[in-house]
């Protein structure tokens, strides 16, 4: 268990946040991190899954930070697969 | 009286050069101070400024405008002005003040490096005037607001400001500790006098002398008249510079100087004046939008004297043009989210009647932008205030510091790895810039790497909010109260919608 700072971005949201998630965390929780501070502060909630995209790439939702290879720093995108 | 009429021994008087015979140019002017470009020392000698003075009519000018707006400042404290001002435009002066009193005083070090090592005589002169007008600009900076203190304690960061990490005030510093207080004397010349003081700032002040009279705070107004006609003067230290440059065929390095001024004035300008203009200029008191006033004094007017000299626009020109219409309005709305982290209460500048001057000013504004604030005024309206703060930090660019804003499509943001240490760029001209001298800015911290790098403790937002000099008295609020989410609300239902 490791934490790890990430830069992440909400699609359509306007600033790059940083969020700091865990080495063990699945992506589905990446997305949940990063949501936290977008979702319902700046743009409404869709009744869609949430997707993470890493160097150009969706991830698996099970797949663990380490697993997908996320590094310090790194950005993510997330977004509502609708 | 002088018996001469002063065309007849100004240049005689100002002109001390001379070439050395005991000591070399290089110890007279090292590089490091003056980066003469290789010019030669005659060659520099023909260095004129437009703008000619004796120290006599100096002296003389300064006195008078000392007593002008000293004397509007002493009319106006036995009134109630500042209590009845509009609680947006008590926002863009507490800004101000924090913002730009101390960066006037430290100018005076460009100034006065000018006035040592520039490479002519009359230019030396010039500066001389210069270094004296920013330690006036920061006396009287501080000053005012000492005397409002009374009414506002914040007023203290007009001090205070530079001496915090408070975010802002770190980007604010690392730009002018670029452009001047850390700068050359050429450099100093075209960056600080004809950049950021020609280009931006000399017209920044007379479109905001013009604001605070409008709005009725005769006492800014008379004070940042009072400065602009000194930066007029002074700011004419950099076109004979460059004309210099230009002429000995030092023509790009003069471009890279402007370019790079331009872009970080830009940042700069969009943070402080964009969002003074379009958000807590009460709507009534409005002339032109921001970018109206981008277009007719910085694009029409200051670029028409690049072309005057022979220069281009800066390469990043349509980048720069794309920006003018949402950059501001990003980081308007990063900053009232952040506005605990500020030392001024931000006015949303949101209401019913604003936004339909956005949207009108700024076609697209209601697509871009409006989602963010309904959804803010829905929060406020239903009591979840602490949906209305953001809970972790904006990461932020490693040039000019400031929130890395935009619309995400998936690409990454811009990242250099420079000695092992990872960097990251809001914009493909702050990356440039970086590229341009990586040793003069690879050493600098954000407070993203302060953050990560254990300089926060605890590392949280209380952590965040004590590093930068923030006390609870002194975290910003909503200016209004959020009168405007209510106000939204009374008018969707006076309109049945």
């Amino acid at each position: 268990m490791a934490t790890l700072p990430i830069q992440a971005a909400f699609r359509r949201d306007f600033v790059t946040l940083l969020v700091l998630v865990d080495d063990e965390d699945t992506i589905e929780v990446v997305a949940q991190k990063v949501a936290y501070h977008v979702i319902r502060r700046r743009l409404p909630p869709q009744d869609a899954p949430m997707r993470v995209q890493y160097n150009y790439r969706v991830l698996q939702p099970d797949q663990t930070v380490s697993q997908a290879g996320i590094l310090p720093m790194s950005f993510v995108e997330v977004f509502y697969d609708a | 009286m002088p018996k001469l009429e002063r065309s007849q021994w100004y240049d005689l008087n100002r002109d001390m050069n001379w070439n050395f015979k005991y000591v070399t140019e290089a110890e007279v002017f090292p590089d490091a101070m003056s980066h003469s470009h290789g010019i030669a020392p005659a060659a520099w000698w023909s260095w004129d400024e437009p703008y000619k003075i004796s120290y006599r009519e100096y002296v003389q000018n300064q006195a008078e405008k000392d007593t002008g707006v000293y004397s509007v400042r002493s009319a106006i404290a036995r009134s109630r002005l500042f209590d009845n001002l509009d609680p947006g435009w008590k926002a863009a002066i507490i800004a101000h003040y924090g913002a730009i009193a101390m960066p006037e005083y430290l100018a005076s070090i460009g100034e006065a490096r000018m006035g040592r090592f520039g490479r002519a005589a009359a230019w030396r002169n010039m500066a001389l005037y210069g270094t004296l007008d920013e330690i006036r600009h920061g006396q009287i900076q501080f000053f005012f607001p000492h005397e409002l203190l009374k009414k506002e304690p914040r007023f203290d960061w007009a001090h205070k400001s530079h001496h915090t990490n408070e975010w802002g005030v770190i980007a604010i510093r690392h730009f002018f500790d670029d452009v001047f207080t850390s700068n050359d004397a050429v450099s100093t010349a075209i960056q600080l006098t004809f950049t950021v003081e020609t280009g931006f700032t000399n017209l920044q002040f007379l479109g905001m002398a013009a604001d605070a009279m409008e709005t009725g705070d005769v006492e800014f107004g008379s004070l940042i008249s009072s400065i602009q006609t000194d930066e007029a003067r002074h700011a004419q230290q950099g076109e004979p510079t460059l004309r210099v440059l230009v002429q000995h065929g030092k023509k790009a390095e003069a471009q890279r100087l402007i370019d790079v001024a331009f872009w970080r004035s830009w940042r700069i300008f969009a943070l402080l004046t964009g969002i003074s203009m379009d958000y807590y200029t009460p709507l009534v008191h409005r002339r032109m939008s921001f970018k109206e006033f981008m277009l007719e004094w910085i694009v029409k007017q200051f670029t028409d004297q690049f072309r005057d000299l022979g220069l281009e626009r800066p390469w990043y020109w349509d980048v720069f043009l794309q920006e003018l219409d949402w950059l501001h309005h990003a980081f308007h709305l990063g900053v009232w989210f952040k506005r605990p982290t500020l030392w001024w209460n931000p006015d949303a500048g949101v209401s019913a009647a604003e936004r339909e001057w956005l949207e009108a000013k700024y076609p697209g504004w209601h697509d871009r932008f409006a989602t963010y604030w309904h959804t803010i005024a829905e929060n406020v309206r239903r009591g979840n205030i602490g949906y209305t703060h953001q809970e972790t930090l904006f990461v932020v660019c490693n040039m000019c510091q400031l929130p890395v804003c935009g619309t995400t499509v998936g690409a990454p943001p811009r990242q250099v790895t420079h000695n092992g240490r990872v960097y990251t760029f809001c914009s493909d001209p702050c990356k440039w810039i970086f590229a341009q001298n990586p040793a003069r800015y690879a050493g600098h911290l954000s407070i993203i790497d302060r953050f990560l790098a254990g300089h926060i403790q605890p590392p949280d937002m209380t952590g965040v909010l004590a590093y930068m000099g923030l006390s609870s008295a002194e975290q910003g609020a909503d200016a209004t109260n959020y009168a405007w989410a209510f106000e939204q609300s009374q008018a969707a239902a006076k309109s049945g919608s």
